[in-house]
């Protein structure tokens, strides 16, 4: 059974996010910036050159290179192009 | 039998006359955002454009005009969502439920 995720417009934002930039803001206080190499029906994505920023502690970072799986689970809102939060 | 599995699909709630209005979402964990609604699955994943975050921090209370911040275009997951409302379809009211201790 094929899961059809974002069929509206994020059909073609996918498409476009593949390779480009992308902020991941999770459930908690944490958010993620990277490049997305890919996802899958659960939205699990592998991300490289990431950078991982705690929001509250006054925006601390820690980058991250390589390549990340990161889990689905807690992911709350993606943004394509987006920077990250302004330190 | 096979109108069981249809109604399975179908979902209890027709997201698309809010298509192209302003809504508000909130998440688990605390976090709202609102935006215009431009897109939308049956699993609840939404696309928002001019999306604001609003964030509520311990010491904020509910005072969400601090922490606001632009995000453009974006993908909400249907998982972390619960609930969602016209933007102007609620206000901020003081406590209902708070009464005068008279003495």
């Amino acid at each position: 059974m094929k899961l059809k995720i974002f069929y509206f417009k994020e059909g073609r934002l996918v498409d476009k996010c593949i390779g480009s930039r992308i902020h991941i803001v999770m459930k908690n206080d944490k958010e993620i910036v990277g490049t997305l190499l890919g996802f899958d029906d659960f939205v699990n994505m592998v991300l490289e050159d990431v950078t991982e920023f705690e929001i509250t502690p006054e925006g601390r970072r820690i980058t991250k290179l390589d390549q990340i799986l990161l889990n689905g689970n807690n992911i709350t809102m993606l943004i394509p192009g987006g920077e990250g939060p302004e330190v | 039998m096979a109108d069981k599995e249809k109604k399975k699909k179908e979902s209890i709630f027709d997201l698309s006359k809010y298509i192209d209005k302003h809504i508000r979402v909130k998440f688990q964990g605390g976090r709202e955002a609102s935006g215009v609604l431009k897109g939308f699955d049956p699993l609840l994943n939404l696309v928002l454009d001019g999306t604001t975050e609003y964030m509520r921090d311990p010491d904020d209370q509910y005072k969400l005009t601090e922490d606001t911040r632009q995000l453009g275009l974006v993908v909400c997951r249907g998982t972390s969502v619960v609930l969602i409302c016209p933007q102007d379809g609620m206000e901020a009211i003081p406590n209902p439920f708070i009464q005068q201790q008279d003495g």
